[in-house]
């Protein structure tokens, strides 16, 4: 691909201010973008980095609650800040087009998919409701959408996530447009589904030589979809540089701070071979919501004092599930659980003060996990005192003590309310109040991936040493096999509410696999650009995603070897 | 649709549960008095003979269960039995009186409904704008006011100062339709004034909330121009939030219609039961509060099952 | 053509040019707008009628420097935290909290403010204002400012008191409801359905039409405020004791104390009936406040920082005080002002229908109902009642919509 052909959309200048507080307040502070005619460009940056507004702006689109000031967006030679209404909107959808982040909530509840679809070529008048029809069963079926010709005539809510999200992609080409802006498209959804949604969404941008900019703050995904990558913090651009230099070769230090990211790994430890029993057993476990199908299926595995147990799985495969069912907040419909060989009380509320201390969780979101209205002392200092019946001095040289342990200065944080607080910094303030109780076993829900990486991974680094210096046990719940693989001392495969595949973490990472595992593994995107190439070469773009794992075999000798 | 039709079958049948209960505590409320109605109604200074003949004659030495099912059965054919006041049958006290109270309310809800959705509407479009936050406030006024200083304040304004409307809606047979609605204007205006508030409020706030959903942006950035978001996106998704606004507040006009009618002296239902509550007949107030609660649960459980029949999720199941 | 209408319309006029000039849209929208509606007022009116508008903004203007004035001198003595959030209240809120503020003061000095007693007849029915008697005499020849000032701490007193019981049942309920869960939870929002699906002013009428009369003596109002307390203490009881049984036996023990001394100093503040008033307002409105306590608190307990203090094992009550009611304080006081207009207009409803206080205790309802006849006279008197409660709900729902904008952190 000839890099420098005609420019098709130049930003110059780009300030956008929001609406805060009474005043406006900068969100993009002076962002410059050249765009060529079918050249894919990556937006990248942490959460705040401005993005997304970014991306609506390449519209000439500002927010509610947004304004661009004192900027030029230039597409195709027409200026859209000094642009009229209707001239703009005569741009939107025929030749920019936009697909959003949560298909489920963009699509109109009550309408037909087909009938979304074809709204826009029909406004423009440039097809008629028949052909337009026709074309949008082409485009389903050129984006590897099941029954193409049946699929448009449903509602949004009869389809899942990732064909919505391709449903989504085949609506913005409708009019065939110039550019499309794909902001996130793939974030909310599983990784073996994310794959089948980039692919189709590569191979279509290249058939029709779209121009794309694709907003992401995945950096593996980032590098199979974009010729350029352009880094962003704060409202404001780091570098840009086409895809493979800056992969190979980044200049500034925010970027290799970011490429740096997955370097941290955990040594891996081993059972103990002196016959200690393990700290928590999980025996043969179903499980189900009040009224609802069985969640868990026969779940069975042990955790070990002092390692880390990964579990893993995708969304709707029990993990979570397990871990309510350890705390005791689901008591399970059949088996137990083990604490150092003793049954657990099913229900939490059964369960003597001590055995609550034992067992303490982290949450994904810490956000909700901290009472917003209670000061950094009460939040870490309540279960010392509950538990040990600490008062007066003693209590606040524990709260100081734990908050050295997390490694935050105890004066500066002691009398200050979560919200005043950083997303990395509240996680940690969540690890205090685990710590607080003394436990021996905690279980991690999905800890880091609320979190930007760089902060995702100081996370994971103090949780590997508190474990070192405590001798904690980690029932550590991720969908993120990097966070596996830097923290994890053995692994659970999750699927459907089964334990697919189990054993130490080395084992795991090396073939042969489950099929499900393997499927799992390669679904995840690496830094190499070519990777989703060479693995749609690899497996066949077919033998991806659901499609893949509705072809699991449950004859697969591999299957019945690897779980023993 | 078997989940639709499924839906729809335990509303109703919720909202007759609902009913049932209430009629039993609009019946044994009554039986809460000391001694009973013979009681009340004679006074304390009543000889234990006439007493007993009275209960004789209103049933009353039969249990209050059975008494409740007979009440209840009558209830049911509209037979309410006959006022302890002026012995004449309750039904024709207040049928008459009933439906006059059904027009008035009809008559404010034509004009209200219209009026306030569309205001509610174009508030909602032009949000944040000064014409959004006059109407902000002209709304909370008239929410706050009670609604007999509204109807004093027109009384006196078109009634008494200009004499452009009559000051009492005095009804006589066989008025023409012109004259009674004329006549009937200032009452009618009255809870027009106070429901037209509270629904463009609700109006504007479900339209909003609407507005906001990546849909409506969505469509937005598909080029779609405002009048088709708003008709083609916005107004299928906003049928179950403006048909709960609307029987919301028709309920409310049931509540409101009382003291509009004892302003205006209007031969309603709602000056009935005011009567009755102070001169303490009761089959009367037994009566009337049991027509205003059906009124009311009928009006919500309207709302329900058109929400329900509007939801795309529902009558396209998976 | 008057010099009037000449000012009139060259000010209307100049300012919108103005405001044209410096950008200023939205002041020029209004002020052009103005004059259009002028336009036609002045051909249908005459000068009377621009008049009025004239007479109208300039009060209207006054009571914009006033809220402006009280806000900032509200400011300007609270603490920093405090005048921060202060800041940010509109006119509209600053014009709810003088009106509320003068109220307050109006009910609480009433005796020294009043010029007569609140019964006291002063000259023949309906007699003029005069200089002793600012508004002139209601039907029996009392004086109307007096009893105006006096309707301020009856009226108000009794729907505060109103409000606050059916906010100790409904959110006690709530917050109960919401941490236990399960089949208590579903009772009592089935029980709440039940009762809101009555409409408060018809069950109001019912319940009066029963304990009015005879009932509303000592004995009857003592015996159902000692039970309504009952009701309370037992949910306070249930949230404090969890399951001991010991617990429950001092628990029930101190709140059979605490509910008579409850009763008997309501009764030394309000008489039977007005008690009968209190209770029946309170049981209407218990299960709105109930339904929202709920709602609130449920949004509130599936949090993880509410399941954490699950799984440590800390009590029911700890998880209300500490928990959850920090986290639902914004919307609780919105909700108590707002509910506090329901009850507010639904008493003077009632007193307006001659149900609710009764004479000669001075209050807004029944003195409009009393005084009624002056409109056919095409006197405003009986109005200025009315207006006194209007003005109320008004400044309480100016108030309560910022603090509802506040705490929605509603951007839009």
């Amino acid at each position: 691909m000839t890099k420098k052909k005609d420019v098709l959309l130049k930003i110059r200048d780009l300030k956008i201010e929001g609406y805060s507080d009474e005043t406006w307040v900068p969100i993009i502070k002076g962002v410059d973008l050249t765009l060529h005619r079918g050249e894919v460009m990556g937006l990248i940056g942490e959460s705040g980095a401005g993005k997304s507004t970014i991306g609506a702006a390449c519209m000439g689109y500002a927010r509610d609650g947004t304004r661009i000031v004192d900027s030029t967006i230039e597409f195709d030679g027409m200026e859209l800040t000094t642009a009229s209404e209707s001239d703009k909107r005569a741009l939107r959808g025929s030749r920019i087009a936009y697909v959003a982040q949560s298909a489920a909530a963009s699509f109109n509840p009550s309408h037909k998919l087909i009938d979304q679809h074809t709204e826009a070529p029909l406004q423009y008048r440039l097809k008629k409701r028949m052909e337009a029809q026709e074309d949008a069963m082409e485009l389903y079926e050129k984006l590897r959408l099941p029954n193409p010709q049946e699929i448009g005539f449903r509602y949004p809510h009869q389809v899942s996530g990732g064909q919505l999200q391709r449903a989504m992609t085949a609506m913005a080409m409708s009019c065939r447009p110039d550019l499309i802006i794909f902001d996130e498209p793939t974030t909310a959804l599983d990784v073996t589904t994310q794959i089948e949604v980039l692919s189709a969404i590569r191979d279509i941008v290249d058939e029709f030589n779209t121009a794309a900019i694709y907003i992401t703050h995945d950096l593996a995904v980032v590098a199979q979809m974009a010729d350029t990558i352009k880094v962003l913090l704060k409202g404001e651009e780091v570098e840009e540089a086409p895809t493979r230099e800056m992969l190979e070769n980044p200049q500034e230090d925010y970027t290799k701070s970011l490429w740096a990211v997955r370097g941290f790994k955990s040594p891996q430890r081993k059972r103990p071979t002196d016959g200690t029993p393990p700290l928590i057993s999980v025996r043969n476990v179903d499980a189900s919501y009040t009224g609802g199908e069985k969640v868990l299926d026969d779940v069975s595995f042990d955790i070990y004092p002092g390692m880390t147990v990964a579990v893993v799985g995708e969304s709707g495969s029990g993990k979570s599930t397990t871990a309510r069912v350890i705390t005791g907040l689901l008591p399970p419909s059949k088996g137990e659980v083990l604490f150092k060989g003793e049954p657990f009380p099913p229900d939490y509320r059964n369960r003597t003060k001590d055995q609550l201390r034992q067992c303490q969780m982290i949450y994904q979101m810490a956000d909700t996990a901290l009472n917003p209205k209670v000061r950094i002392s009460e939040i870490i200092g309540r279960p010392a005192a509950f538990y040990s019946g600490l008062k007066g001095a003693a209590l606040k040289n524990r709260v100081d003590e734990l908050l050295d342990l997390i490694e935050l200065e105890p004066a500066q944080y002691y009398n200050r309310y979560p919200p005043e607080l950083s997303g990395g910094q509240k996680q940690r303030i969540g690890i205090a109040r685990a710590l607080a109780a003394e436990p021996t076993f905690i279980v991690c829900d999905e800890v880091t991936s609320a979190l930007d990486q760089l902060v995702a991974e100081g996370i994971l680094r103090l949780l590997d040493r508190l474990q070192n210096e405590l001798n904690l046990a980690y029932m550590f719940i991720t969908h993120d096999l990097a966070t596996v693989r830097s923290i994890a001392d053995e692994v659970v495969v999750m699927q459907h509410g089964k334990v697919v595949e189990q054993g130490p973490k080395d084992e795991m990472f090396t073939p042969p696999h489950h099929p499900y595992t393997d499927l799992l593994l390669s679904s995840v995107p690496e830094m190499d650009p070519d990777w989703l190439t060479t693995l749609l070469e690899e497996r066949g773009v077919d033998n991806v995603g659901d499609a893949a794992s509705a072809r699991i075999d449950p004859n697969d000798p591999k299957i019945t070897g690897a779980s023993a | 649709m078997g989940d639709i039709l499924g839906l729809v079958a335990k509303r109703l049948g919720l909202g007759l549960i609902i009913l049932l209960i209430i009629s039993v505590i609009i019946f044994f409320m009554v039986e809460l008095l000391p001694g009973d109605i013979a009681t009340a109604v004679l006074g304390q200074g009543a000889t234990p003979e006439n007493l007993a003949a009275l209960r004789k004659e209103m049933g009353l030495d039969q249990p209050a269960i059975v008494r409740y099912f007979q009440w209840l059965s009558g209830a049911v054919v509209f037979d309410f039995g006959n006022s302890i006041v002026t012995g004449a049958s309750v039904t024709e006290t207040i049928g008459e009186r009933f439906a006059n109270t059904l027009f008035l309310a009809t008559y404010a809800a034509a004009i209200a409904v219209p009026v306030s959705i569309v205001l509610g509407v174009i508030v909602a479009l032009l949000r944040n704008s000064i014409f959004d936050r006059v109407a902000n406030v002209a709304t909370l006024t008239s929410i706050s006011s009670p609604e007999f200083f509204l109807g004093y304040i027109l009384i006196l304004y078109l009634a008494v100062k200009t004499g452009m409307f009559p000051a009492i809606a005095s009804l006589r047979e066989g008025m023409d339709f012109g004259d009674l609605l004329h006549r009937t204007f200032l009452p009618a205006l009255t809870l027009v004034l106070v429901v037209t508030a509270h629904m463009m409020r609700m109006t504007r706030a479900s339209i909003i909330n609407l507005l906001s959903s990546p849909y409506i942006e969505m469509a937005r950035l598909k080029g779609t121009p405002p009048w088709k978001v708003i008709v083609k996106h916005a107004l299928p998704n906003a049928w179950a939030p403006i048909i709960n606004v609307v029987a919301l507040n028709l309920a409310y006009l049931i509540t409101g219609v009382v003291l509009v009618e004892v302003v205006f002296v209007y031969p309603g239902i709602g000056q009935a039961l005011v009567d009755a509550v102070s001169k303490r007949d009761f089959p009367v107030v037994q009566a009337a509060c049991l027509i205003f609660a059906a009124t009311f649960i009928l009006l919500n459980l309207a709302a329900d099952v058109g929400a329900i029949l509007t939801n795309p999720r529902l009558r396209h199941p998976k | 053509m008057s010099v009037f209408v000449i000012i009139y319309y060259t000010l209307l006029l100049g300012g919108s040019c103005l405001a044209a000039y410096f950008n200023k849209r939205s002041a020029f929208l209004l002020l052009f707008s103005l004059t259009l509606v002028s336009f036609v007022l002045g051909i249908i009116g005459g000068v009377p009628a621009l008049k009025f508008v004239a007479v109208s903004a300039g009060l209207l203007a006054m009571a914009a420097m006033v809220s402006y004035g009280f806000r900032e001198f509200l400011v300007a003595i609270t603490s920093v935290n405090m005048a921060k959030e202060l800041r940010t209240a509109p006119l509209t809120a600053g014009f709810g909290m003088f009106v509320i503020f003068t109220y307050a003061v109006a009910g609480i000095f009433a005796p020294v403010i009043a010029p007569f007693g609140e019964a006291e007849v002063i000259a023949s029915a309906f007699a003029p204002a005069d200089e002793t008697m600012l508004l002139g005499a209601d039907q029996l020849g009392r004086d109307m400012f007096s009893r105006i000032v006096y309707g301020a701490r009856n009226t108000v007193a009794l729907a505060l008191a109103g409000t606050l019981l059916a906010f100790f049942l409904g959110a006690l309920a709530g917050l109960l409801a919401a941490t236990t869960g399960g089949y208590f939870d579903q009772f009592l929002g089935r029980m709440s359905d039940v009762i809101m699906s009555i409409p408060s002013l018809i069950f109001a009428l019912l319940m009066l039409s029963i304990f009015g009369g005879d009932l509303a003596n000592n004995t009857t109002s003592f015996w159902l405020l000692a039970g309504f307390a009952a009701v309370v203490g037992v949910l306070m009881v249930a949230a404090v004791s969890e399951s001991s049984i010991i617990g429950w036996l001092i628990g029930l023990a101190v709140m059979a104390g605490v509910a008579t001394v409850f009763a008997g100093f309501m009764l030394t503040i309000f008489n039977p009936s007005e008690v009968i008033l209190v209770l029946v307002v309170a049981v209407i409105y218990s299960p709105r406040v109930f339904r929202l306590t709920r709602a609130v608190a449920g949004n509130v307990v599936v949090m993880d920082y509410i399941e954490a203090a699950k799984l440590r094992g800390e009590r029911k009550w700890y998880l209300i005080r500490r928990e959850i009611l920090p986290n639902s304080t914004a919307p609780l006081v919105a909700e108590f002002g707002l509910e506090f207009c329901f009850v507010f207009l639904l008493i003077a409803g009632l007193s307006f229908l001659g149900l609710g206080i009764q004479p000669p205790t001075a209050d807004w309802g029944s003195m409009v109902r009393e005084n009624a006849t002056l409109i056919s006279f095409g006197e405003l008197t009986p109005l200025i009642p009315a207006a006194a409660i209007a003005l109320l709900t008004v400044a309480v729902n100016f108030v309560v919509d910022w603090m509802l904008y506040r705490s929605s952190g509603l951007k839009v």
